[in-house]
């Protein structure tokens, strides 16, 4: 089987310049909460050396005046990455059996619904159509294990020639990407194990391919040789392990199609309590999750589908805001179709001890937590769904944090769509 | 008496079951249509990955029904015809006007639908690009 990595390129400046055509070949960065630091990157702006992560005035400080006039910021805009995350991930749920998405701007799809052959010719025109439809140009990498998609579609994003579509389907083309890939930009080396590679002298994928496997897995354990497998062509990462610690999901196919919205809510809002309840109970705490549905692949009508991502101006833990904002998501995208399956998956999970969570979150959330820890006591109590929420709908628009360079949301907030000059 | 969860919104009309004891006789022959409804968005969504608003301000479509103030649905997914009109983003200005282009010439054409207004001729030296084809305007009475 195939997999194919799709990749969106600098995804949060793309974003902005889908309202920005102005700015298509000109140095742009977003800068994280609170405006500090750069999280992405135009490719103009790498190449006046704009570093990923460099605090913004420093940036400031070594252009000089005259070259930071040149370059475009913007604040993140949350709302607006996540409604066209949402819109991408929708398109290529349809161009796929089965859609992993890793993050809010890569997913893997499984390709055994097409010869091999027809895979880069076919997901040509699938990013022609994510750059037309939505305006974001991606890259997709296709390979027979995930490690070698992720890597095919950084070649795919490299080199224009490729037309947003790298593939490695033969040995020698392995072998090749392999050698002028270094290590510790492979897939699941971690800063830990790129400590422990860098005295045996290994420094591309293939040097690390080339090794006994009893040498990967004594030095790095399983998850170093689940990679030396990978890179040597054996499909063997059970994503929904590697995805364990970083991701909690809950999902139902429904026997017969749910086409009422309020039997879809409930089911969906009964997941994202339990998963919020299994994120306290790692004391983790979520920054992003996504919400989906969609109706039969097998139907002889287009696959209905229903995608957001929601991205929260703080992370959290708390039952009531993350069904309060998975609802406000869910009706923004709501249709009546019979949906056969349905379920949430939580993100950018962070330590709830994390400091980091202080550059987001300006709130006084102790109450909030309170409640939280009232809520579970009772339940633990008197049964798991004594207390449930009910509907709370949260502002999402309310400024929580310095955002001065902030971009209307377009797409989201009906005061702040594209004006037309007539 | 059964309550049961509480856990979807009032605010969208989804009405609460309290308990089936409370009904009495016969049951409502509407209850199987119950959630149907007319959605003029849906009508007007043909692809909801491709398909954003925008506002019009000004007034040289006005013999096109567009007005000022007036709120489009714009659908990028669409390959502009000659005849369409189109959002358009000429030399980092976004603007509405009738599509046409023009083969013998190798230029495209706005057309303004106002007779107050001149078309504009876009040649290979603007920056330009059509960024989708409007497919529905809104106007308030």
């Amino acid at each position: 089987m195939y997999y194919a990595l799709c990749d969106c390129n600098n995804f949060f400046v793309s974003c902005e310049r889908v309202f920005r055509p102005d700015l298509e070949g000109k140095p742009v960065v977003v800068l994280s909460g609170n405006d500090g630091c750069v999280v992405s990157r135009s490719n103009e702006a790498k190449k006046l050396g704009i570093k990923m992560g460099e605090p913004w005035f420093e940036v400031k400080r070594r252009l000089g005046e005259r070259q930071e006039a040149s370059v475009t910021a913007f604040s993140s805009n949350f709302s607006l990455y996540g409604d066209l995350s949402s819109r991408v991930m929708s398109l290529l749920a349809k161009h796929t059996p089965r859609l992993e998405q890793y993050s809010i701007d890569e997913a893997f799809l499984h390709c055994d619904h097409l010869p091999i052959h027809d895979l880069k010719p076919y997901y040509e025109q699938v990013v022609k159509q994510i750059r037309k439809w939505v305006g974001i140009p991606v890259s997709i990498g296709l390979a027979p294990t995930r490690t070698l998609a992720k890597i095919a579609s950084k070649y795919a994003k490299q080199y224009p020639a490729y037309n947003g579509v790298c593939i490695i389907d033969t040995d020698e083309k392995r072998q090749k990407a392999l050698q002028g890939f270094a290590i510790e930009d492979v897939w699941g080396i971690g800063r830990q194990a790129q400590k422990k590679l860098l005295p045996t002298g290994i420094v591309t994928a293939c040097d690390f391919s080339q090794r006994l496997p009893e040498f990967a897995k004594n030095l790095l354990h399983k998850p170093g040789l689940q990679t030396w497998q990978e890179l040597n062509g054996y499909d063997c990462i059970d994503i929904t392990e590697r995805a364990e610690r970083q991701s909690i999901s809950q999902s139902r196919t429904f026997e017969r199609g749910i086409t009422d919205q309020a039997t879809l809510e409930k089911a969906l809002v009964d997941f994202m309590s339990d998963c919020a309840d299994k994120l306290r109970k790692q004391r983790s705490l979520c920054r992003q999750f996504s919400v989906y549905a969609h109706t039969s692949r097998f139907a002889e009508e287009e696959m209905q589908v229903i995608h957001q991502i929601v991205t929260l101006p703080f992370p959290t833990a708390i039952t009531a805001e993350l069904v309060g904002y998975m609802l406000a998501a869910l009706r923004k995208q709501w249709r009546p179709y019979p949906y056969k399956k349905a379920g949430v998956v939580l993100m950018g999970l962070t330590p709830a001890d994390n400091a980091q969570q202080m550059l987001f979150d300006e709130r006084p959330k102790e109450r909030d937590e309170r409640l939280q820890k009232a809520i579970d006591h009772i339940n633990s109590q008197y049964g798991k769904t004594a207390l449930k929420v009910a509907t709370q709908v949260l502002n999402t628009d309310q400024p929580l944090t310095k955002r001065e360079k902030l971009s209307p949301c377009y797409t989201t907030n009906l005061r702040d769509i594209l004006v037309l000059k007539c | 008496m059964k309550l049961t969860n509480i856990s979807t919104a009032h605010d969208m009309g989804i009405e609460l079951e309290i308990a089936d004891g409370l009904h009495a006789g016969f049951p409502s022959p509407a209850q199987d249509h119950a959630g149907e409804t007319i959605d003029l968005a849906r009508e007007m969504v043909r692809h909801p990955e491709s398909t954003f608003y925008a506002r019009i301000s000004g007034n040289s479509m006005i013999e096109a029904g567009i007005h000022d103030g007036d709120i489009v649905v714009i659908d990028r997914s669409l390959e502009a015809q000659n005849g369409n009109y189109v959002a358009a983003c000429i030399d980092g200005e976004f603007t509405i006007k009738e599509y046409l282009f023009d083969a013998k010439n190798q230029c495209a054409w706005l057309i303004p639908h106002n007779k107050d207004f001149q078309k504009i001729k876009v040649t290979a030296d603007n920056q330009f690009c059509i960024w989708g084809v409007i497919t529905h305007c809104v106007h308030r009475l």
